[in-house]
């Protein structure tokens, strides 16, 4: 078996990529006119956002990175480093992209740790690299466990991980309208992410994917881009700080003092921390399908069209309980 | 790549984007219209319905009343934040008032007002 291996950062070496990318799209808006905005706080608070996600890495990777040798050192199963296996480790390790992004967006724990991706008001390729400090402390790096167990090496699954960071960089931009359909079709694109950032009730908890827009087609969430609903950035509740230590655990301290607050249950002190985002005890909050729901109230017209198809379906069904 | 590379690229990444978005006027703080702040307040909260509005003279904050109560809507950077006035405090500043929301991700907002606008929002917020 082999435990020595080696891949390259891939993240790191892409580093001057990403500030190349981020003047072409500002002088592209900034000449054209349109496809963006930019503000210079925002922007900041992302940058150093990004810088700090590396430097996380720096102190804490050594956490999953430790956990992932001690699987390699207990699973009988290798698969070797040949481009086809490398292939499929990317395929397959987007599909656990997928997951842990879905929880990251459905359970408060992981959501406390990915909120602050969705806390920018913009869309731009800096919004990208607005990224988190705190991944390791979601535990999230066991949904990575069965890869490992399957013969593919740790080295090599955070490798294909990497190339997948890469890949979501450029789909962070409104400078790109559509791709050719056959694109659009298969992979995950600027207009389908567009849609995921939406804060709109018809976008909420859409569009998860990494690389292939495939799994949210096969489980259901997949949402496109409406002309006619223009994608509005940001949280259903935006915050209102560029502190980057604000923005990084404001969500966690929001986990403590509901969790912490005197007369719960149990049980609702555990649903402070891992139901929905948006729950709360006392019905004093919304999650995503009362969002939605509410947002039919006002807009009946909206009712079975794209992202709002859940309540098309449970009407259906009311009225044929009711037949 | 070596950290020192790296670091150099990061620090001087940044500092080459915030320089350019800062000269090329990207820090300028949005302005509310009675237009803007209805639109920017109902883009916050759908649900309210607005019964009137109040905009500072800097037009960086409006004070807004709605059939649920009242609530402030701020500018931030080229964009804005609302919150419903109902767990904060009011101090007192030179240039106005704070206003504190006891919400980590949300600190809180600095009102600036001048002599004559200062009582009528305390009024205003008094009420809520």
């Amino acid at each position: 078996m082999t435990d020595q291996l080696s891949f390259p950062d891939a993240v790191q070496w892409a580093v001057p990529f990403f500030i190349a990318a981020i003047l072409v799209e500002f002088l592209w808006i900034a000449v054209k006119g349109k496809g963006g905005r930019y503000e210079t706080r925002d922007a900041v608070t992302s940058l150093v956002m990004g810088a700090g996600n590396i430097a996380s890495g720096f102190l804490l990777g050594f956490i999953a990175y430790g956990f992932f040798m001690w699987l390699w050192q207990i699973t009988p199963l290798d698969l070797g480093t040949s481009i086809p296996v490398i292939i499929l480790c990317f395929v397959l390790d987007d599909l656990r992209y997928y997951w842990v992004h879905r929880f990251g967006h459905r359970i408060r724990w992981v959501w406390a740790s990915h909120v602050n991706h969705h806390s920018s008001q913009h869309y731009n390729l800096t919004t990208a690299l607005r990224q988190t400090w705190t991944y390791t402390f979601t535990f999230m790096m066991v949904v990575r466990a069965p890869l490992i167990l399957l013969g593919f090496h740790p080295a090599m699954v955070l490798f294909v991980g990497g190339l997948n960071l890469i890949y979501q960089f450029w789909i962070h931009t409104e400078a790109i309208g559509k791709m050719p359909r056959w694109f659009e079709a298969v992979m995950n694109t600027p207009s389908h992410h567009r849609a995921h950032h939406g804060r709109n009730a018809r976008y909420l908890d859409c569009n998860y994917a990494g690389v292939f827009i495939i799994w949210d087609k096969i489980f259901g969430t997949f949402v496109p881009e409406q002309e006619n609903d223009r994608v509005d950035y940001g949280l259903v509740h935006n915050i209102g700080t560029f502190n980057p230590l604000r923005v990084a655990f404001h969500e966690w301290v929001g986990i403590w003092r509901d969790a912490t607050q005197p007369g719960l249950s149990p049980r609702e002190r555990l649903a402070y921390c891992f139901a929905p985002p948006g729950y709360s005890h006392d019905g004093s909050r919304q999650n995503s399908e009362q969002i939605k729901a509410r947002h039919l109230a006002r807009h009946p017209e909206d009712r079975g069209t794209p992202g709002f198809e859940q309540f098309e379906a449970k009407s259906h069904n009311t009225k044929a309980k009711q037949a | 790549m070596p950290l020192e590379i790296l670091l150099v690229l990061v620090i001087g990444g940044i500092l080459a984007i915030t320089a350019l978005l800062h000269l090329s006027g990207r820090s300028r703080v949005r302005e509310l219209t009675q237009q803007t702040a209805r639109s920017e307040w109902m883009r916050h909260a759908p649900d309210d319905v607005i019964v009137d509005v109040t905009i500072a003279h800097d037009m960086r904050s409006a004070l807004v009343r709605t059939e649920a109560g009242i609530g402030l809507l701020w500018s931030f950077g080229a964009d804005t934040v609302a919150r419903h006035l109902q767990d904060f405090d009011r101090i007192n500043h030179p240039e106005g008032f704070r206003i504190r929301f006891h919400d980590f991700g949300t600190p809180n907002a600095l009102v600036r007002l001048d002599e004559f606008e200062r009582p009528h929002w305390q009024n205003l917020m008094d009420t809520a």
